[in-house]
């Protein structure tokens, strides 16, 4: 009706909106509530198709393939380096693996590591940062140092190094397990940081220590107050975790440091470059693959932010 | 001004355990699968035996571990990092790889910055415009996507196919493209620095949209249009900045593992800079090189934070007490 | 005598994903020359929404929808964004709750003041306009401006803060002031200080203050006349010796029972139930769920506000019959 500037909300205005948007789901709890939200979000949901998509391939490539595991079959049939068509969609390599069943099989591979690693981070993370909440002495400080430093270096490098000085570990087939603990070894310690502060922050409040005073024991105020608290913020930065794990796995299959043995988008994008000019469809599809994976998580990741804190959007 | 000068004191600190923490992981993992000689016979099966005698004593290989890690440490911060494989001293080539990752990084850094920033505020101002969603889309491809595997793509098509650039390598060996030296150059650094570019870029449109978003609705944001400021002021002097400092932290950090990724980039635009020869030294196990680039890149980490704190510490007046 | 500010029908709505908020649903409000209003109500009741329509800084998705605002006779709402600019600090200024999130960290409190003073008076160069912001620290009792003027906010005590915040507002001598809840985030000591210093500048600058707060003590020390919201709608309108000795709503009955009180021994009497959903407000009367005094007709029709002789107006379907408590 007027003209109406219209500036973004403010904390106090937010403050009292949210007091009288209150609904009656004084009942519902917190993950229905937030549930609802996520499902409003068009994106997140979108991402969350594309992972049980790739969750779905990962567990049923074995029998989705028509080919197994670097298979190099095209090349006797005299198939090999053939752009896609219906026998083989993605293109097969000019040593003769079938493109298309290296993606998917590839999947299970680096879904594998993004997630394990990510599950290993937030393990180590969880404990180095609870630990370093609770500790009231010098034990707190060396742990936050600790943090920052495996924070701070830069774990490409060391990882290769690793890599390929225990390569007959990897030669053995166990190079994905070897780079998923390395990766959770090398990236925990954004969820310390999470823990540790969210534990120090509830340590000194009011409430808490009242609760204490009165013999509540330490396990009842660490699950009914902490957890629900740091599981947000974990959960947002575990997916985009499993993103960016995906993305390093890809990065170190690429490089060769990764298991040759094993079928991995990496190793196939790495395969696929000497003949790059004609034969483009190597090293294409298993990219667009990780980009697709990639996208799906960090969708995921931004529409569970905005899910669980509402606080940015209107 | 005191507070500045502390604040940087301490992170400058900071960096020593950093940088012992990435020189014992190196050492450590490089001697973890036997001493260096072994390794490197294993890596490099025709090293002569003349260099592997120097290296047998450079690394003191007679002592216990903790000596010659203590030697070896020494010896890197007198700048000795020993001989390669290959015979010559580390360090020669050293300088000539940092400038050539440099070459591409910085501008890399300094155009995703100068793009990314006003794009991400613009975004947050017209949060849910068809704009906003658009450029919300395209930094989401930009960082879920494998950099290298952009640059192959670009290669691909621009090179391959187009022949509008050439397709790896820092300067032409066969030709020289575009008429000049400095032409040439031009020509080998566009597509990685665009590859590049884009996905930084991507990172910095997203947070600042982000802490812009975040920003706008506090409350000296709101008190400050009640006082009657211009809408200008209020977005730019109060709203930007407030928004932006928390970037700053993340340049430095950004810039590490810009670092650390250029392996990938770089392998595949045949750019042979620090993260190409980093690959190179690790696949034949040339210890003394691969711990001399560590030790580099690292440097290049400590110098990037350290510069990105000070400007911190410049922006934001709450860190420079205590 | 014409009134300073007069609005009519205000309605101002927020479009949110839940639904829409009617946080201000027809309010009339009507603040006189050199006059101290209370405006007073729970949280979500739309006291603080109402000063930042006046102003017309609601923030996303909230919008004017109905009603008229006239300052000094001419209507806010037909004002161009310009216009309002100017208005904005210069002749109605508004402070806000929190002192500590309502100045930038970033910057010094002579910065932050040197740069409204310059918008608003153009053509002072920085060393007026830092004479001028020294000038303002002392009016407001800061000790030690010349110290104080280079600090950073978090430097600061809240109570500072506060006072240079309201400071800020006041650097063009506007004539109406909002003061959203100036108190509520400091010290019990510091909280009589800061309204001390409203009473002597409203005197000094002949300035007309809005106090909006949910502090009926603070209505009873610093206002003359009052205003009750509830829900986004207008409760009771009183002098504020009538509105306490005599209140004509429940609602504003229950307010007062519900201040604590040195001279008599009794129960501290909590208003049952919560504030009501905005978005689906109750019907009829909006506090008819928590009223105890609730008839049939209450959440059937909605009460209008109904004067008595002496300006004394309620929103209450039987406010003629009740004989309610004051204190």
């Amino acid at each position: 009706m007027q003209k109406e500037t219209e500036p973004e909300s403010s904390t106090t205005v937010k403050r009292e909106v949210a007091t009288a948007a209150r609904r009656e789901r004084r009942g519902a709890s917190q993950w229905a509530v937030a549930w609802r939200r996520f499902k409003r979000n068009k994106a997140g949901l979108a991402g969350l198709f594309i992972v049980l998509f790739f969750l779905f391939i990962a567990l049923t490539s074995p029998w989705l393939a028509p080919y197994p595991p670097r298979s190099f079959q095209a090349l006797y049939e005299g198939e090999a380096g053939q752009p896609p068509s219906w026998k083989h969609p993605f293109g097969t390599s000019r040593a003769g693996l079938d493109i298309y069943s290296e993606v998917l099989h590839g999947t299970r591979g680096d879904l594998y590591v993004g997630v394990g690693a990510t599950v290993v981070a937030v393990i180590i993370g969880m404990v180095i940062g609870a630990v370093a909440g609770y500790s009231r002495g010098a034990g707190g400080d060396v742990l936050l140092m600790l943090s920052q430093v495996f924070y701070t270096i830069p774990l490409l490098p060391l990882i290769l190094l690793f890599a390929r000085v225990f390569s007959i570990l990897v030669a053995q087939g166990f190079g994905l397990t070897l780079i998923l603990l390395l990766l959770g070894v090398f990236g925990w310690s954004s969820v310390s940081f999470i823990v540790r502060g969210e534990i120090l922050r509830v340590r000194e409040l009011d409430f808490v220590q009242a609760s204490r005073s009165i013999g509540a024991s330490r396990h009842r105020v660490i699950f009914r107050h902490i957890v629900p608290n740091i599981l947000t913020p974990i959960i947002i930065t575990a997916t985009l975790f499993i993103a960016g794990n995906i993305l390093t796995e890809v990065v170190i299959s690429f490089l060769g440091f990764g298991d040759v043995n094993t079928s991995t988008w990496g190793i196939t994008i790495q395969e696929g470059i000497t003949y790059m000019r004609t034969e483009w469809w190597t090293p294409v599809f298993p990219g667009l693959a990780t980009l697709m994976a990639v996208l799906g998580f960090n969708l995921v990741g931004d529409g569970l932010s905005d899910a669980l804190n509402p606080r940015l959007r209107d | 001004m005191a507070g500045i000068t502390t604040y940087v004191i301490r992170r400058l600190l900071f960096m020593i355990p950093v940088f012992l923490g990435v020189s014992i992981l190196t050492f450590a993992i490089s001697n973890a699968a036997g001493d260096p000689i072994s390794l490197i016979r294993q890596g490099l099966r025709s090293a002569p035996p003349e260099v592997l005698e120097a290296l047998r004593a450079y690394y003191h290989l007679d002592q216990p571990l903790y000596i010659r890690y203590l030697y070896w440490l020494w010896n890197i911060l007198h700048l000795d990092l020993g001989n390669s494989v290959s015979g010559t001293p580390v360090i020669d080539r050293m300088g000539m790889w940092v400038l050539t990752t440099l070459e591409l990084q910085i501008p890399a850094l300094v155009l995703a910055v100068l793009i990314g920033v006003p794009i991400g505020v613009y975004s947050a101002r017209h949060q849910y415009s068809k704009s906003d969603v658009s450029i919300t889309t395209f930094a989401l491809f930009g960082y879920s996507m494998p950099t290298f595997w952009l640059g192959l793509m670009m290669i691909i098509i621009f090179s391959l196919r187009l022949g509008w650039f050439p397709s790896g390598g820092a300067a032409g060996i066969t030709r020289v493209w575009w008429g000049s030296e400095f032409g040439d150059r031009i020509a080998h650094l566009i597509m990685p620095l665009l590859v590049l570019t884009y996905v930084q870029l991507a990172t910095f449109v997203r947070l600042m949209r982000g802490n812009m978003l975040q920003v706008l609705r506090e409350d000296y944001v709101l008190s400050s249009r009640a006082c009657g400021l211009r809408e200008r002021t209020v977005i730019y002097k109060h709203a930007l900045r407030n928004a932006i400092t928390p970037i700053v932290t993340i340049l430095g950090l950004g810039f590490g593992s810009s670092l650390a990724g250029a392996p990938a980039l770089e392998t595949a635009f045949n750019w042979p800079g620090l993260g190409y020869q980093f690959v190179v030294a690790t696949f034949s196990l040339d210890v003394p090189m691969i711990v001399g680039i560590t030790v580099v890149i690292t440097i290049m980490l400590m110098v990037a934070n350290i510069f990105t704190d000070l400007i911190y510490a410049m922006l934001d007046p709450r860190v420079r007490l205590g | 005598m014409e009134d300073l500010l007069d609005i009519q029908g205000l309605k101002t709505y927020f479009f949110t994903e839940a639904g829409v908020v009617k946080a201000v649903d027809g309010i009339d409000f009507h603040v006189g020359k050199d006059e101290a209003v209370g405006l007073v109500g729970e949280s979500g009741s739309g006291k603080t929404v109402t000063g930042l329509s006046v102003l017309r800084i609601v923030p996303r998705p909230g919008r004017i929808l109905a009603g008229t605002i006239r300052y000094e006779g001419e209507d806010l709402l037909s004002k161009s964004e310009e216009e309002m600019r100017k208005i904005r600090g210069s002749k109605i200024a508004m402070t806000f709750q929190d002192p500590t999130t309502s100045l930038d960290p970033l910057y010094t409190i002579e910065n932050q003041l040197v740069e409204v003073i310059r918008e608003h008076q153009k053509g002072l160069s920085k060393e007026e306009a830092s004479e001028g912001a020294m000038k303002l620290l002392e009016m407001v009792g800061i000790p030690e401006p010349e110290l104080r003027i280079k600090a950073y906010p978090h430097e600061l005590s809240g109570g500072m803060k506060q006072r240079i915040a309201i400071s800020r507002a006041l650097a063009s001598r506007p004539l109406l002031l909002f003061a959203d809840e100036p108190t509520t985030n400091l010290d019990v000591t510091v909280q009589a200080q800061v309204l001390e210093l409203l009473e002597d500048l409203r005197e000094k600058l002949k300035m007309s203050l809005v106090m909006i707060t949910h502090d009926m003590g603070i209505i009873a020390e610093t206002t003359q006349r009052v205003q009750v919201l509830y829900a986004g709608m207008v409760a009771e309108v009183a002098e504020t010796h009538s509105l306490f000795v005599k209140p004509m709503h429940p609602y504003t009955e229950a307010l007062l029972q519900a201040v604590p009180r040195i001279d008599q021994r009794r129960e501290l009497k909590v208003i049952p139930g919560n504030i009501p959903n905005l978005i689906n407000p109750p019907p009829g009367c909006r506090f008819h769920p928590r009223c105890p005094y609730a008839k049939e007709l209450c959440w059937q029709k909605v009460p209008i506000l109904e004067a008595m002789d002496d300006g004394h107006m309620a929103a209450c379907h039987f406010w003629r019959e009740l004989s309610l408590t004051g204190v």
